[in-house]
């Protein structure tokens, strides 16, 4: 990837700072422009963490931006204005991702193994993809939630465990059953 | 022909890092993340007046423009006039609103 010539990132960094700045001084214009520029990236970022459930998307898309005005004495440029609201973002999906793991599932007896599947070997990787997310939005909402926090948002079981107030361990055995869920589901969805 | 694969490492394959490709707010959900910002501010004081966003390069709407060369305070220049004006209402519950304001907020949320 070619590294930004300093000229430019020093000139967004700048406009970033300037935009802050007229969004703080309560500058309608300017508080318009940062819900433009940016509103397409933190819908679209929510969006894919907590389909299939659209209206959630709207609402939260609206906490990241409330959030991001409520706390934008805290920027300080040490990131683009861009990367920082979605740093928002990504708390306000933890946190909603939080509200929706039932952990009063958790109580579950016996250990689950899911085992691996069989994949097609003509199955792209596209479609492999679309499916797999296909699979997910049918998931019960606590499975998926789960799966996404662990495989797409890369949190560690354990981070996971402290997010819920719950031991590793149990958190180890919803995963597991998540898993199983998936590959059940998926084997269903056979071709 | 088949081949094996780990549960995880299929449920990762279709992560969406980032931000979902190709998906875009829509007009109507932009029209009121804005409505919302601008009410926040209203509520935590006067906002800027039209006079000094004026000036500091940002064009006003034809509305907003009345009001700044009106022979009114500075505080009246500080209200939130889209409060009132139909292009909010159109904006926010209508896709690809039939409002075309220079220099319209609302408009400018529009995906045309």
């Amino acid at each position: 990837m070619t590294p930004e010539p300093r000229s430019s990132s020093a000139s967004s960094a700048q406009r970033d700072q300037a935009l802050v700045e007229a969004v703080r001084r309560k500058d309608r214009k300017a508080t318009a422009e940062f819900v433009r520029l940016y509103a397409d990236a933190v819908f679209a970022y929510v969006r894919a963490r907590v389909r299939p459930n659209e209206a959630d998307a709207d609402d939260l898309a609206q906490e990241v931006f409330l959030a991001a005005y409520q706390h934008m004495d805290g920027y300080r440029g040490e990131s683009s204005l861009r990367a920082w609201i979605l740093g928002i973002a990504r708390h306000k999906v933890e946190d909603y991702y939080r509200a929706r793991v039932h952990v009063s599932e958790l109580e579950d007896a016996g250990v689950i193994v899911a085992g691996d599947l069989q994949l097609d070997a003509a199955l792209d990787e596209h479609r492999t993809r679309e499916r797999a997310m296909a699979v997910l939005d049918r998931l019960p909402e606590s499975d998926r939630v789960l799966l996404k926090w662990r495989y797409w948002d890369g949190k560690r079981t354990a981070q996971i465990a402290a997010a819920l107030g719950r031991t590793d361990k149990a958190v180890e055995r919803m995963l597991a059953r998540a898993r199983e869920h998936f590959r059940r589901h998926w084997l269903e969805r056979q071709p | 022909m088949s081949k094996l694969i780990g549960i995880e490492q299929l449920i990762a394959s279709s992560a969406v890092t980032g931000e979902e490709p190709g998906v875009r707010a829509s007009s109507r959900l932009k029209s009121r993340i804005y409505s919302r910002l601008v009410q926040e501010q209203a509520a935590g004081g006067p906002l800027l007046s039209l006079s000094e966003t004026k000036a500091s390069g940002r064009p006003l709407c034809v509305f907003e423009e009345l009001v700044r060369i009106a022979p009114v305070g500075e505080s009246a220049k500080r209200r939130n006039y889209c409060r009132v004006c139909h292009a909010r209402i159109a904006g926010e519950h209508l896709e690809r609103a039939p409002i075309y304001w220079a220099h319209c907020p609302y408009v400018r949320f529009q995906n045309r």
